[in-house]
């Protein structure tokens, strides 16, 4: 028997009871939306999960924190308190550079902030309180992702007397000529969009950094400052937008050279033995794709440091983000079973009816092999126009769906992207193939258990039927 | 070697406990392109030997050859092929697709044996102008008579060229006029092919038809008679096909 003969029998059969298979295609096309949103609505978070990630930082970086100092996504660090640290210094930056897959490296080193007093203006008139001074260099801007609100980023040529301000840290000069409320600049907007400046001018006055003296407490117990060979005057170039991740507002950035001349002249100063090499508080290594993130942070690890990655924040939320896929696919698959189940049924009570065309059938010298390929094509074909149909009714509701609840939705799920609220639900091609196929199959084995019944019918008993 | 051999054939029901012999014991030969009449009353257990002698049972017991294929031995897939290749059935009701006009339905053993749909749709006009059914290739068997509808199953049954043809009770459902043009027709086909036709029936006029005639009283054969045929197709014009038939 040609296929082309059993198609078209196939097509009468389903079209000779157009009511009963369009109900049964209902079913089918209920469940592949089911299935098709879901998963479309996940592959959406995914997307939208990978967007906040990268807003948040590199995902092909590691960062390692040194000293007491833990990460963010700190794992905790018990076996540490047992074992010595080692030390993160220039001679660790040494190995990282040499790892295999390691680009670049991003060193940070925070000055606390009792160690110096930064001030501004004729008689130190303004003084700088409660602000986190960070080294970093001033040639890696841009691998740190940091960009100029206003005046112009330093570069090689003034790092070394150039200062940047985080957004808010300009407000934190007081003015020591004054008591109260007054003495504190308060950012404000103004009725005309502007806002209220601060005491000094971030991006053209000078800035005077002065090391403590611990040894020496004034009056009031607090320390006076080293006075000459101790004191650096720096230049105000530029202050920093708002970045992502809320590192950079309330820290004042120095180039890093020069915080570690800061950091070697308090230990002179204050007369510190046997002081070490000063410890970066915090490195980045840039490693060369998101594959190599995993090897590189265990190598870091394995020397007995704290490496975090966004790669590792990634999985963990992948893993969240597989069980939510999970119950919403398992919910969705439950209506596919019962449209399944359907199409069995739908497939019996047409074998049934049709019993005496098979018996005939098979008087007449039909195969049964071919007996039952005719019955699955028909059963495959319910799956299949189910599925074509679920599919274009999917594509409408996902349009429908990103149109109108975009961030409504995102916000529901717990996602939030930085701007564009991006697509709530994402049907690529490959879904699209996939639900074809998969409704197929669940038709195919839905009209299997029916079709062995088919091939069983007795050549006699059904042309006996009168 | 007769083209029909049926040997120590046993047929056996259990209805419970209790043994229902449908066929005791038959031994026959049909040679090839004999027309033979199985006579018999209700139950006699002449629509079982059809039906084994079709392959559409298994005996209890016994062999049956058919042109040296011992068809009692087949697998369910080696009999539809021999069903195929070598038999066509008649039935009392006449058994169309009801969804398949007249062309499709005689079209059917052709479309199983894999035939592309022109050529089946050739042979099988050729066939219904041959059972005068030449106008009504596209009804369906709704609008058709019973004898109109009887001759589609004819046609169905020649249209493969087989080598035997099997018909049941042929003419239980039709008047004695259209059962005497029904017989004639299938009397013409057979011997125009060379095909052997062996009919069940409990109507004498019907076994007049036939060469040969084997009397079954439960379940054994009584008596075998060699018979004349009531009609010859040479009385009649050459391979003329007989007149349309009007809607009986």
């Amino acid at each position: 028997m040609k296929i082309y003969d059993m198609i078209s029998i196939c097509f009468r059969n389903l079209w000779r009871r157009k009511g009963r298979t369009m109900l049964t295609v209902i079913g089918v096309v209920i469940g592949s939306c089911a299935v098709i949103v879901m998963i479309s609505l996940g592959l959406g978070m995914s997307q939208a999960m990978d967007n906040m990630l990268a807003s948040w930082g590199d995902l092909t970086s590691v960062t390692i924190y040194g000293g007491s100092r833990g990460g963010m996504f700190d794992e905790g660090s018990s076996s540490s308190k047992t074992t010595e640290k080692p030390r993160l210094d220039d001679s660790a930056l040494e190995i990282f550079k040499a790892m295999e897959d390691v680009e670049d490296i991003v060193p940070k080193m925070e000055l606390s902030s009792e160690m110096v007093v930064t001030t501004s203006g004729r008689n130190d008139r303004y003084l700088l309180s409660y602000t986190t001074i960070v080294g970093i260099d001033f040639t890696q801007f841009d691998k740190l992702g940091y960009e100029a609100e206003q005046g112009i980023l330093p570069d090689e040529n003034n790092k070394k007397d150039s200062i940047v301000f985080g957004l808010e840290v300009p407000y934190s000069f007081t003015d020591t000529k004054k008591h109260g409320e007054a003495a504190y600049a308060r950012k404000t907007e103004l009725p005309d969009g502007t806002v209220t400046p601060p005491f000094i001018d971030p991006i053209a006055d000078d800035f005077k950094i002065a090391i403590v003296n611990t040894k020496k407490t004034n009056e009031d117990g607090s320390h006076p400052v080293g006075g000459k060979g101790y004191e650096y005057t720096l230049h105000g170039t530029s202050v920093l937008k708002q970045d992502t991740m809320w590192e950079t507002p309330y820290s004042m950035f120095i180039d890093i050279e020069l915080a570690k001349d800061i950091m070697e002249a308090y230990n002179k100063l204050n007369n510190v033995k046997n002081a070490k090499a000063p410890e970066y508080t915090q490195v980045k290594l840039l490693c060369k794709d998101i594959n190599s993130v995993d090897a590189v942070q265990k190598a870091v690890t394995d020397l007995g440091y704290n490496a975090t990655s966004m790669a590792q924040v990634r999985q963990q939320m992948q893993g969240e983000l597989g069980v939510i896929q999970l119950v919403l696919g398992g919910l969705a698959a439950i209506s596919l079973l019962v449209a399944a189940i359907s199409i069995t049924n739908t497939m019996i009570m047409s074998i049934y009816e049709r019993t005496k065309e098979i018996g005939i059938m098979k008087v007449l010298g039909c195969y049964i092999g071919n007996i039952r390929l005719m019955f699955l094509m028909e059963a495959g074909m319910i799956g299949l126009l189910g599925g074509i149909i679920g599919t274009v009714i999917s594509y409408g509701i996902s349009i429908i769906m990103n149109s109108f609840a975009g961030s409504a939705f995102s916000e529901a799920l717990g996602i939030y992207t930085e701007g564009d609220a991006g697509q709530v639900s994402i049907i690529p091609l490959w879904l699209v193939l996939l639900a074809l196929v998969f409704s197929t199959i669940i038709g195919l084995i839905s009209g299997y258990y029916p079709a062995n019944r088919a091939v069983k019918i007795s050549a006699l008993e059904a042309i006996r039927n009168e | 070697m007769a083209f029909i051999t049926v040997k120590n054939l046993r047929k056996v029901y259990k209805l419970g406990k209790e043994k229902v012999y449908a066929l005791k014991q038959i031994d026959l030969e049909i040679k090839r392109g004999e027309i033979c009449c199985i006579l018999g009353t209700s139950g006699s257990g002449k629509s079982t030997l059809l039906n084994m002698l079709a392959g559409l049972e298994k005996p209890t017991r016994g062999d049956i050859f058919i042109n040296g294929v011992n068809i009692a031995q087949l697998s369910e897939s080696k009999l539809a092929r021999f069903r195929q290749e070598n038999t066509g059935f008649i039935f009392q009701s006449y058994n169309l697709i009801g969804q398949f006009n007249a062309l499709e339905n005689v079209g059917m053993p052709l479309m199983f044996k894999g035939y592309p749909k022109a050529k089946r749709d050739k042979l099988a006009a050729k066939m219904l102008k041959l059972v005068g059914l030449g106008k009504r290739l596209r009804h369906r068997p709704n609008q058709m008579s019973g004898g109109q509808q009887q001759r589609v199953g004819i046609a169905r049954a020649f249209v493969a060229k087989p080598k035997v043809v099997f018909a049941d009770e042929p003419t239980g459902n039709l008047d004695t006029k259209t059962t005497d043009e029904v017989m004639r027709l299938m009397v013409r086909m057979c011997r125009k092919y060379n095909i052997t036709l062996i009919i069940v029936t409990h109507d004498l006029e019907i076994a007049a038809y036939a060469d040969r005639i084997v009397h079954i009283i439960d379940g054994e054969i009584t008596s075998i008679e060699e018979n004349t045929s009531i009609y010859s197709p040479e009385e009649d014009e050459e391979n003329t096909s007989i007149s349309e038939v009007k809607s009986t």
